[in-house]
């Protein structure tokens, strides 16, 4: 299985790029907030876009809002889930 | 290669938008939804085996889209182009009208433009490019009296194709509505010379419009010249006001 910290880094690469952040990989903390106040502040349409990028790049399906909510709170649970899908 | 994706494909206004991808570049691959009627489309993919595919589409249906989005990804990769062209009109006074003539005419004209923009989203949410181009209706903002459901399944498209387009802005992806509105299609032509004449004589222009002055308006909307535009509504009327 892939190092935890290097898919994090990987993660947050993706994130970079498809949402076009305005920081560096290396700014956004693990457990960094993605969306609202305090965080990355993101919006529906790149929580949009990363569930797209997420299916993409790491097979990662978020089926539904529940799911969403759950899994992109930050890196952290993003890595988490990818994790999981990998070990089933 | 552009793959581009065309409901209501056999009526004369889908004819003429597929005609004008097809004669635009030998790079466009044109998709062609059909349900109940295909002979038109048939004799189109005769005339371009190479460049022109049609596919089994019920619009009303998501599982259908999901299906038909499927086949297309499956051999190009991306979808660039999506015409929700669709329709079917049902007249009668809202005081007789039936509430199945209600359903159905919502579901044809405006569930199917919302199902069909879901269908894609994904594929040109990930390409970060896509053209989805509504055809709507003069009807839409110029409501006739006995197309209470016709009128408010076409407007309820020139609303969602604002509100998606701003959803979708900053993705490169554009959506528009066209509002047609006297057309030479079957409508048209199932008119006697006295309805025709009534109906000319409204028409700034005095006549009717023709398909491909329609599909000239949708290959431009899905062309780069037209990358700034989204949102809009776009008449073609004859200058109905």
């Amino acid at each position: 299985m892939e190092d935890v910290t290097a898919l994090k880094e990987r993660i947050k690469a993706m994130m970079v790029e498809n949402l076009m952040l305005q920081v560096t990989a290396a700014e956004i903390a693990d457990d960094m907030p993605l969306f609202g106040p305090g965080g990355l502040g993101l919006d529906s349409v790149d929580a949009l876009q990363l569930v797209v990028g997420l299916d993409k790049n790491f097979g990662l399906k978020v089926p539904d809002p529940a799911a969403a909510k759950e899994i992109l709170q930050n890196v952290n649970t993003i890595a988490d889930a990818v994790q999981k899908k990998v070990a089933a | 290669m552009r793959a581009i994706l065309i409901t209501g494909a056999n009526g004369g206004l889908g004819q003429a938008i597929a005609r004008a991808f097809l004669s635009e570049s030998p790079e466009n691959v044109v998709w062609l939804g059909v349900f109940v009627r295909r002979e038109n489309v048939d004799k189109l993919s005769a005339e371009f085996p190479e460049r022109c595919r049609s596919v089994e589409l019920d619009v009303t249906q998501p599982a259908s889209w999901k299906k038909v989005v499927e086949t297309i990804l499956a051999e190009h990769q991306r979808i660039d182009v999506l015409v929700n062209n669709a329709g079917k009109h049902h007249d009668s006074l809202l005081a007789t009208m039936p509430v199945d003539s209600w359903d159905s005419i919502l579901k044809i004209n405006l569930d199917s433009t919302f199902h069909g923009c879901q269908a894609v989203m994904n594929s040109m949410v990930s390409q970060r490019s896509g053209r989805i181009i509504n055809i709507a209706s003069l009807s839409a903002i110029l409501a006739p009296a006995g197309q209470t459901n016709y009128a408010a399944a076409k407007a309820g498209v020139v609303a969602l194709t604002q509100s998606l387009a701003k959803e979708m802005a900053r993705l490169n992806i554009t959506v528009n509505a066209l509002c047609p509105g006297f057309i030479e299609t079957d409508t048209i032509s199932g008119m006697n010379p006295e309805e025709r004449k009534q109906a000319q004589s409204r028409i700034p222009m005095r006549r009717f419009g023709k398909p491909e002055e329609v599909a000239a308006a949708v290959r431009f909307l899905a062309s780069p010249e037209a990358a700034y535009i989204t949102g809009s509504t776009l008449k073609i009327d004859g200058g109905i006001l």
